[in-house]
């Protein structure tokens, strides 16, 4: 069932689907990473909020945010959060911010 | 009788167990506890005193053993034809062994169980239409999943669907004003490029009442709000429920009767309050399955229908083109080939292949049909829950392959797919084999092809 994925000398131990299993071990590597297989070439301020935004939500309630509470935080539109994550806020901005996967029809 | 923290028979019923439960990331605590979680026997030989009738049990004992079956099941052509991958063995070594012991069995046979139940059978029903005698397996695997899920042998990801239904009435963590903020928010989302697009939410006595699944509201809101703009340039008078506008069940797929009768009682109390002429529900499969039919007979219905007509969207897509409510700018069709993903519980399972033909005739100049097809098509690789439970995931990539292989012989690299299940496994189908394909809902190509009545027209154009 868990993985381990290796970046830069750190360790990650992910689920089936590369989804983080420990939360702690986000980590700017852990960026890299996933940066690399959504296809995002720079991580600008926006995407750092959205990924802030994910981290205090899941700290606090265990869960990932519905993506109208996301736009809420963020004030981004819709669009626009597709925009920074191409493969869409429940999928490729929680799999980021090193949230785990989402359960249920996703 | 030992039962775990996390793993045991009581289903989730409050916030605090479900974040319980979700800390345990991946299941790993939970499906430590399972292999010392006992089986009460008394009270399984209870519940198959009390629910297994005389069809169950008909059709355990007429299986001839023929294996007219095999070749029918995706699974086992996907696993070299292994003789453990054909239907009848499947039901037969589980549910058929569990009812010949009169229940009289130990942990590591349920756990087995779960791990046949959920990961070699989707209840996709295509092995029934080969069978010579119609058994029902999909069904029979249905009834098997309720059984373990009464002993708590359940996949983690689905004990907790189940409690989600229980806790929000939704497979997720939405709360009534969550969803119609959501509502209101695709309202204001829309309002620049749709002026007077509304979300009606409790209208009473409307034509439709429309229901979806909810990650739309949760993570994919745009799909609600693609069904508004259909609805707004149809010219359809509609309402979206403030409650009971989930219609999905992931207590169907976990074996939770009890969450799934309360989930459809939802749909059915919000039919009742606001009295809309028909339903619609959206581009899902298993939440028709759920809502349109089966959750009559478990809300206890006699006539074993919904409290109103209820159509799925291809059946009112299907007729908004043919009366002509959505035009089609025919120079606006799909000329690339393009291929359709027939879901099993609306296609094959409810009948609705000729609306989907129709559909892809009005909006396709190079549509091409998978073989077999229709009625005969395989399940997308991921039904059943099989998508959503990570111990199972090489199984289910497995399984992809035969979906992979009939979408390459098309030719097509486009795949029309309305069911949320099947959307999803067509995208880890791309994810995992890499074959170039791209996949979508109805609703988005809808968009971009239906001709806009010039009373909706942005007045700048």
């Amino acid at each position: 069932m868990a993985e381990t994925v290796e970046y830069n000398g750190k360790s990650f131990d992910v689920d089936e689907d590369g989804f983080l299993l420990d939360f702690t071990q986000f980590t700017e590597e852990w960026l890299e990473i996933v940066m690399k297989e959504e296809g995002i070439a720079e991580l600008n301020e926006e995407h750092r909020l959205v990924i802030d935004v994910l981290h205090d939500y899941y700290k606090k309630n265990g869960i990932a945010p519905m993506v109208r509470v996301l736009s809420k935080l963020t004030k981004f539109k819709l669009k626009h959060i597709y925009e920074l994550f191409p493969s869409g806020p429940g999928k490729g901005a929680c799999k980021m911010a090193g949230l785990p996967k989402p359960t249920g029809c996703v | 009788m030992q039962q775990g923290k996390l793993c045991n028979r009581i289903p989730v019923e409050t916030k605090d167990k479900l974040k319980e439960i979700l800390g345990d990331k991946g299941g790993i605590q939970y499906y430590k506890e399972m292999e010392s979680l006992e089986v009460d026997v008394p009270a399984l030989k209870d519940l198959l005193k009390r629910t297994l009738k005389s069809r169950l049990k008909t059709w355990l004992n007429s299986c001839m053993r023929c294996g007219l079956c095999a070749d029918s099941c995706f699974l086992y052509i996907a696993n070299d034809k292994d003789p453990k991958q054909v239907p009848s063995y499947k039901i037969q070594s589980t549910l058929g062994e569990l009812v010949r012991r009169k229940g009289e069995v130990d942990t590591q046979f349920m756990m087995h169980c779960m791990d046949v139940a959920w990961a070699q059978c989707t209840c996709c029903n295509r092995c029934t239409m080969y069978c010579p005698m119609g058994i029902d397996t999909g069904v029979m695997f249905s009834y098997l999943r309720g059984i373990l899920f009464s002993q708590g042998f359940v996949p983690w990801e689905m004990k907790i669907g189940s409690g989600m239904h229980r806790v929000y009435r939704a497979q997720m963590d939405i709360t009534t004003e969550d969803w119609v903020d959501t509502c209101e928010w695709m309202e204001e989302e829309t309002e620049e490029e749709w002026p007077g697009l509304k979300i009606p939410v409790d209208k009473e006595n409307a034509d439709i009442i429309y229901t979806v699944n909810a990650r739309e509201a949760k993570h994919y809101p745009e799909d609600l709000a693609d069904a508004a703009i259909l609805f707004h340039l149809a010219g359809e008078n509609w309402t979206v429920p403030s409650e009971g506008w989930e219609e999905t069940s992931l207590a169907m797929f976990a074996g939770d009767w009890e969450a799934a009768k309360l989930q459809v009682k939802s749909v059915y109390s919000a039919i009742e309050r606001l009295k809309p002429k028909r339903m619609v529900v959206t581009e899902c499969g298993h939440a028709y399955r759920a809502t349109v039919t089966e959750g009559p007979y478990w809300a206890g219905i006699k006539s074993g229908k919904p409290p109103v007509d209820s159509l799925h969207y291809v059946e009112w897509v299907a007729e908004a083109l043919r009366t002509g409510k959505l035009k089609i700018d025919p120079a606006k069709r799909i000329k690339e080939p393009v291929t359709f993903q027939d879901s099993c519980n609306y296609i094959r399972n409810a009948g609705l292949a000729d609306d989907a033909r129709y559909i892809m005739s009005q909006i396709a100049e190079d549509f091409r049909e998978m073989k077999p097809n229709r009625e005969h098509n395989y399940c997308c690789g991921g039904g059943g829950g099989l998508n959503g439970i990570g111990r199972y995931r090489q199984e289910r990539n497995i399984g992809l392959k035969v979906k992979r292989d009939q979408i390459l012989e098309t030719g097509a690299k486009l795949v029309i797919s309305p069911c949320h299940n099947c959307w999803d496994a067509l995208r880890d189908l791309e994810e995992v084999y890499k074959i170039g394909i791209r996949w979508s809902f109805l609703k988005p190509i809808l968009i971009k092809m239906v001709v806009v009545p010039d009373h909706l027209k942005l007045s700048a154009e």
